[in-house]
């Protein structure tokens, strides 16, 4: 015992030389400098991403919308008339909601998705089987307001989903194939990251895009400054939507923000429909909220970009839709 | 086993934790939480002062004179025993490797400096002047720990989990618990104050000379410990040494030199550390009440002397001072009306007119650590020398969050005032104005209706102009163009915030707007 304490303390005060002091300031300096890139080499994956394969799903009608009263029953009767969300959520599996609660405002003020919305299909995914719903917004205005005083958090919460904040270091940058405006957007990992992404907007007007839908929806997993997406927004809406390829977008038309959108604030600016509809192919989805707020399509920047580029059907004639009463 | 030390001890730990911790919780949704504004209501220093300054009884000051009372009974126990600035000092000057021991005659000089900081801010009260803030105790504290170690501390944990997340590609349940803590107690972002070295120093500056003297500040400069010293002079608990020989061994212990040559305590000095009761070899000295015969009853034989001249005049120059107080008392709901005087910054929301928010804000940091949006920040010199460290809304960093009404909630002397949401909403911090040589549709023709989209009035104060700009496959191509309705507009600021435009914003809100004619 003697001995080590005596090792201890000679050890404690050995004088070092000065070449030997530069050494070890100098190893030190490397270790550090160089511990960056063994450690990325050794654990850290590519930070660029190519986003998520689009997986071909199809639901046993192209569209469905169901009208009445309680959006919970809404949602429950849209998603089982598209085949069930055991079609789009494979058991033991991560699925993203993506709600819009990017703004501090009331249910009652239709700028955000109702959240008996997003409850219901968060139920639906567990029931189906997922291991984990996460749900999270990009917000506009502060995110714990936003949370909170939209509703969706609580509800969300209930039915036992991850409800947290996004994180703006937690991004992945998004590479295309073709040449695109949105090359080296940073995109919220979480959002690439998952085996199902369910896009639910709620349909509300926007000065510029005139409808808020499900495509604008998703500006809501970017970061960055997402104020310069706004010029040339058709491209750049329709490539996020490639990107993330969502399996299935649930529009909440329960009730509607006709003017002074996205924000809203005015109790006579809404207009209640009612209803809740639900697509696996996006352009199908926005294409049937402009014909329900008697718009022409193609005023809609990202909806003609995706018809001039053939990306889904925007034509509503075309498509079988199944309509239910709730 | 010095029991009242430890006691001591233990009071202190716990009252500067209970200090740190209300400052931390001062943040969305102060639900449940303490309010910060208690601290500055126990204060004497600033609500007796500012109430004097700006002759309004500020709501709570009653509650500083329970201080006070507190005092005359048991002397400064509020240095020794609460006060957080005392304990970090005491704690600081715990790494001090001489003791020195000043002379009596130096001693006697040091402390009376702190007096004559009391009547200089007392004259200033009554000339107007709110000098307060300035060496109060209580709100250096505050503002250090609001501004400058909060925000270290909340960003160091933040930066240790975001790089051991990242490096090691952690996301799963280290991930999950690096959420929930940003969800509670970590706060969604470790917050960004400008100007905060500025603060650093001015507290270190206070704090750092008790590694030569102990105590020093208590000693010679607090005013607030001026206030106490004064009202404890003559207090019921005192310090009794018995047959005491003159030792000096006591005296060499004491951190505020309130023990002369002799061994005697000088009044209003001790602040009942305990320290000499276990440092006495003789275990004579004790703390006890004085005897009920050494309290003078007013109206008990030989003691009818009644009001002397000196008094009345004193009486008379006091009761001058409170003047003007007219129909004040009590806090008005609404605030007043917006007349003279405007800043060069963009003030809180219902804020007072500048000269008098410069005459009742006391720099505590309430509002700026409550922000949601970090948008308060602290001026340095934008509004001139007397307003170091009030707060101002820098919209590139936070905006003013329209459905918010936190910061007039937090302040302790109603400089911004309590309001209700929809009054708040009303409120006009300044007005939007576009420069039209920067922003994309007026100088480039490109499309961007960033600002326009997030305008929170319900009624937007930023409207699109509609520009033909041609047709094209046989539609009609538009342009969106941005103004300002000055009427709509409440300066909110969220507009600047999300304007793309770097380096300079294409929309920024003027502070003066408001009071042009509009």
């Amino acid at each position: 015992m003697e001995k080590i304490l005596y090792q201890l303390e000679s050890l404690l005060r050995r004088q070092i030389s000065r070449r030997r002091f530069v050494a070890i300031v100098l190893g030190w300096l490397l270790v550090l400098l160089t511990d960056n890139v063994f450690l990325k080499r050794a654990f850290a994956k590519s930070e660029a991403s190519t986003g998520r394969s689009p997986r071909g799903l199809r639901g046993e009608v192209d569209l469905a919308v169901a009208e009445g009263l309680d959006p919970y029953a809404n949602t429950v009767a849209v998603v089982a008339a598209m085949g069930g969300m055991e079609r789009f959520v494979a058991k033991g599996s991560t699925v993203v909601v993506k709600p819009n609660m990017a703004w501090d405002r009331s249910p009652e003020q239709a700028a955000n998705t109702d959240p008996r919305v997003v409850a219901a299909l968060v139920d639906l995914c567990f029931k189906a089987g997922a291991k984990r719903v996460n749900v999270f917004d990009v917000t506009c205005n502060d995110a714990r307001r936003s949370y909170e005083n939209s509703g969706i958090e609580k509800a969300a919460k209930a039915q036992g989903a991850n409800v947290y904040f996004a994180d703006q270091w937690n991004v992945v940058k998004a590479r295309f194939s073709h040449k695109s405006p949105m090359e080296d957007w940073p995109i919220l990992r979480d959002a690439v990251v998952c085996d199902t992404f369910i896009n639910v907007p709620v349909m509300k007007h926007h000065s510029l895009t005139e409808m808020t839908l499900s495509m604008k929806n998703l500006m809501g997993v970017c970061g960055g400054t997402r104020g310069l997406m706004h010029s040339g927004i058709g491209p750049k809406l329709v490539d996020l939507t490639q990107f993330i390829s969502p399996e299935l977008t649930v529009i909440d038309a329960t009730r509607f923000l006709t003017r002074n959108g996205p924000t809203g604030g005015n109790p006579a600016d809404v207009v209640t429909l009612n209803k809740v509809f639900a697509a696996t192919d996006p352009t199908l989805a926005d294409a049937y909220a402009c014909s329900l707020a008697d718009k022409d399509p193609m005023t809609i920047p990202y909806l003609a970009e995706a018809a001039a580029r053939n990306f889904g059907n925007w034509d509503i004639s075309k498509a079988n839709i199944k309509t239910i009463s709730v | 086993m010095k029991k009242l030390v430890a006691l001591r001890r233990a009071s202190q730990i716990l009252f500067l934790l209970l200090f740190v911790g209300i400052l931390w919780s001062t943040t969305y949704p102060m639900s449940g939480a303490i309010p910060p504004e208690i601290i500055f209501k126990l204060d004497p220093l600033v609500m007796v002062f500012l109430s004097l300054c700006g002759r309004v009884v500020l709501p709570g000051a009653v509650l500083s004179l329970i201080m006070i009372a507190a005092t005359l009974v048991f002397g400064r126990f509020f240095c020794g025993w609460v006060c957080p600035l005392g304990t970090f000092n005491d704690g600081l000057s715990s790494l001090r490797r001489s003791k020195r021991v000043p002379a009596d005659a130096s001693n006697r000089k040091i402390r009376s400096v702190k007096y004559g900081l009391l009547a200089g801010i007392a004259a200033c009260a009554i000339a107007g002047f709110q000098a307060a803030w300035f060496f109060d105790p209580l709100v250096i504290f505050a503002r250090f720990v609001s501004l400058n170690l909060i925000p270290t501390v909340t960003m160091g944990l933040d930066r240790l989990f975001v790089t051991a997340i990242q490096k090691f590609e952690l996301y799963g349940g280290l991930y999950d618990f690096y959420r929930l803590l940003k969800g509670s107690i970590l706060g969604i972002r470790a917050d960004y104050f400008s100007n905060a070295w500025t603060i650093l120093i001015f507290f270190l500056s206070v704090c750092l000379p008790v590694l030569l003297v102990s105590r020093i500040w208590c000693r010679m400069l607090c005013p607030l410990g001026a206030l106490y010293a004064w009202a404890s002079k003559k207090s019921w608990l005192e310090r009794k040494t018995g047959e005491c020989t003159g030792c000096g061994a006591c005296r060499a212990e004491c951190r505020m030199g309130a023990i002369r040559d002799d061994g005697k305590t000088v009044p209003g000095e001790c602040i009942l550390c305990m320290d000499c009761v276990y440092s006495c070899p003789a275990s004579i000295t004790t703390f006890g009440w004085k005897k009920p015969a050494r309290v003078p009853r007013p109206g008990a034989a030989g003691n009818q002397r009644g009001m002397t001249r000196s008094d009345f005049l004193l009486l008379l120059a006091a009761s001058a001072s409170f003047l003007g107080f007219r129909s004040r008392l009590g806090l008005a709901q609404t605030p007043p009306a917006k007349a003279g005087g405007t800043a060069a910054v963009v003030r809180p929301p219902g804020a007072l007119p500048e000269k008098d928010f410069l005459d009742r804000c006391i720099r505590c940091g309430n509002c700026m650590k409550v922000c949601v949006t970090n948008g308060l920040q602290p001026v340095f010199m934008e509004s001139g020398w007397e307003g170091i460290w009030t707060p101002q809304l820098v919209p590139e960093i936070g905006y003013c969050e329209y459905q918010c009404t936190l910061c007039g909630g937090v302040c302790p002397t109603g400089a911004i005032p309590k309001l209700s949401r929809a009054v708040k909403q009303k409120q006009v911090l300044g007005i939007a104005v576009i420069a039209r040589n920067l922003c994309l549709p007026w100088a480039e023709g490109k499309s961007c209706i960033v600002c326009e989209e997030h305008c929170p009035t319900p009624d937007k104060a930023i409207k699109n102009e509609k520009i033909l700009l041609g047709t094209s496959l046989g539609r009609k191509q538009y342009l969106l163009r941005p103004v300002v309705v000055k009427e709509l507009c409440i300066g909110c600021g969220i507009c600047q915030k999300v304007c793309p435009l770097r380096p300079s914003r294409a929309i920024r809100v003027d502070p003066a707007g408001k009071l042009q004619p509009q």
